[in-house]
């Protein structure tokens, strides 16, 4: 009897504190696999570690490494123009499939569907589905100008070294323009109707209703686009590795790629103090971007976190 | 002359929508014509050509790659990752939701923050965690992984969503005698269907598609993935590029039959990750 109350206001004290350890899991695997891990990596970046053996403590030399490293200040070079290109040729062009889509009816809901599918498929196969496209010799496109009688004039794009990174920043565009375009859609949806209807009523045009009304309220669309899409390009690897590897030479080699040689080449110390530069060069566009959204007028969302 | 004018407007209109579309869709049309060539044609051949359909090569791309192993490695990592990824990070978005204690916040903001990573940042210390607790080449290891990653993503979807739900609900089952862990499951966690949905649909797609982190973990061709499977292929078969289109399509096709038929979930969970309310 006393045995049975004891058990009940014991599973009753459990069960009314389960709740509180709810997010216990959650921090586990975090800690497991992404905390400990971005420690580790800066600890990590202060040795010589070479994936085996002992690590030595080096202090800043593989820092120093970095800055006189030709070809890591190249990869930050092709990361950063990847990324200050494709950037805003996604939002100009998400937003401008936002605005043509804007009207709600069936045709338009399949072509935003259309224009979502690239973003679904593996980018690494994406890679390797242009590369198809654009081969010399018997990629579809050189067979095209051979069919008009033009194939001496195709230049292999992507074996030039200032085109390729220009093609890999437009197959970028074309697989995720989908993925902004939605965004902008939600977010367009979301201005209130009566807004646009007083500002025609005050004779406002097209273009006066677009900077003074779509813009400013546009405001946390343009914000999670413009972050998501630098997070995601200064970290572009599967697209690199199945178009060019890298190439030619090392024109298209992105800081992930170059991280991603030196751990197999068994340079892990000096990888992980590239990957805390990177974690630096994401920080700065990000903060910046977030700043100038939060002074400029812009409407923003306050309530987060 | 007016309706003239006005139906020039939509002439255009309709042009430069179709134009949108067929630039997304017409890659994707170009590879299956490739992959239903048959293994003699030129390219030439294959381009202009649109009377003869060879469905060959999806059998020999099938027979000579791992392509059926790896997508039985794909579902079996994809599914293990969102079973864990759902029940742990509803249950996290819950107390996050629900409870201000400082831990609770704390790792909040931690999660926003590494949502800026690329994941490429932790694979030396991921290779040794992953040595240390033999999980190279393992279902496992890869599943945790992968719902580790995509985490914060998820718990920033749910804590926003359950911020909407009204706390009476779960307070009038805490009445009814259950305890506020059993009252989430039983009331609040059926409420959160939709968010759920378009997590899995969402979540599936890029753990589906993970290359970044499988290369490293997953060295032997038995535990190869799809994307590995393809890539492995590829540079195989460099030459056979028939083979190769059709390698590639079957690659994709699971993921856009998910696409097709889940569309809506895609964009309620995108719109819901990005614009609050």
């Amino acid at each position: 009897m006393k045995l049975a109350k004891v058990r009940k206001s014991f599973s009753r004290a459990v069960g009314d504190n389960l709740h509180k350890w709810m997010i216990l899991p959650a921090f586990l695997l975090f800690l497991t696999f992404v905390l400990i891990p971005l420690a580790f990596s800066f600890g990590l970046s202060f040795t010589s570690w070479n994936g085996i053996g002992k690590a030595d403590f080096v202090g800043l030399a593989n820092f120093a490494t970095f800055f006189s490293d030709e070809r890591a200040g190249n990869a930050v070079k092709n990361s950063v123009v990847f990324a200050a290109c494709s950037v805003p040729l996604l939002n100009v062009l998400g937003l401008g499939y936002a605005l043509l889509l804007d009207h709600k009816n069936s045709f338009n809901k399949v072509v935003k569907a259309i224009v979502y599918v690239p973003a679904v498929i593996s980018p690494l196969i994406m890679g390797y589905i242009w590369l198809l496209v654009l081969k010399d010799n018997y990629g579809v496109i050189f067979t095209i100008f051979g069919l008009f009688g033009a194939s001496g004039s195709y230049a292999n794009l992507l074996g030039d070294k200032d085109l390729a990174l220009v093609v890999i920043i437009l197959i970028n565009a074309f697989q995720y323009v989908g993925l902004t375009m939605t965004i902008y859609s939600a977010g367009l949806q979301s201005i209130p109707v009566d807004l646009y209807e007083s500002a025609s009523v005050d004779g406002a045009s097209w273009w006066q209703k677009f900077l003074h009304i779509t813009l400013p309220m546009l405001g946390p669309s343009i914000l999670i686009n413009i972050i998501t899409n630098i997070i995601g390009s200064l970290g572009i690897f599967d697209l690199v590795v199945s178009l060019t590897s890298g190439g030619p030479g090392y024109h298209t080699e992105t800081l992930s790629l170059y991280i991603y040689r030196l751990a197999y080449g068994a340079r892990s110390g000096y990888a992980s103090a590239i990957a805390v530069m990177m974690f630096f060069i994401i920080l700065i566009p990000v903060l910046i971007a977030y700043f100038i959204m939060k002074k400029s007028n812009l409407y923003l969302n306050e309530d987060e976190g | 002359m007016k309706i003239f004018k006005t139906s020039l407007k939509w002439l255009f209109y309709a042009l430069a929508l179709v134009v949108i579309a067929s630039f997304s869709i017409i890659p994707l049309f170009v590879l299956f014509k490739l992959s239903v060539s048959a293994p003699g044609e030129t390219m030439a051949e294959t381009l202009t050509n649109f009377t003869t359909w060879y469905w060959g090569n999806y059998t020999s791309a099938w027979n000579s790659s791992n392509l059926g192993t790896a997508i039985g490695n794909s579902l079996i990592i994809t599914l293990g990752a969102l079973v864990i990824l759902i029940f742990v990070s509803s249950m996290a978005g819950y107390a996050i939701a629900r409870s201000k204690k400082w831990y609770n916040q704390t790792f909040f903001k931690a999660l926003l923050l590494s949502m800026m990573l690329p994941a490429v940042l932790t694979t030396v210390p991921l290779y040794i965690i992953m040595k240390f607790i033999h999980g190279i080449n393992t279902y496992w290891a890869m599943i945790l992984l992968l719902a580790a990653q995509t985490l914060p993503f998820s718990i920033f979807v749910y804590a926003g969503f359950i911020r909407g739900v009204p706390k009476e609900i779960e307070e009038a089952a805490i009445v009814d005698g259950c305890t506020p862990f059993t009252a989430f499951w039983r009331v609040v966690f059926p409420i959160l269907k939709p968010v759920t949905a378009s997590i899995v649909i969402i979540q599936g797609v890029s753990i589906w598609n993970n290359y970044g982190q499988a290369v490293y973990f997953l060295t032997q061709p038995n535990m190869e993935t799809l994307p590995l499977a393809i890539n492995s292929f590829f540079s195989k078969y460099s030459a056979n590029w028939h083979e190769m289109a059709a390698a590639a399509l079957i690659g994709i096709a699971p993921t856009i039959i998910v696409f097709v038929a889940f569309q809506r979930y895609f964009v309620k969970g995108l719109t819901a990750g990005a614009i609050k309310g």
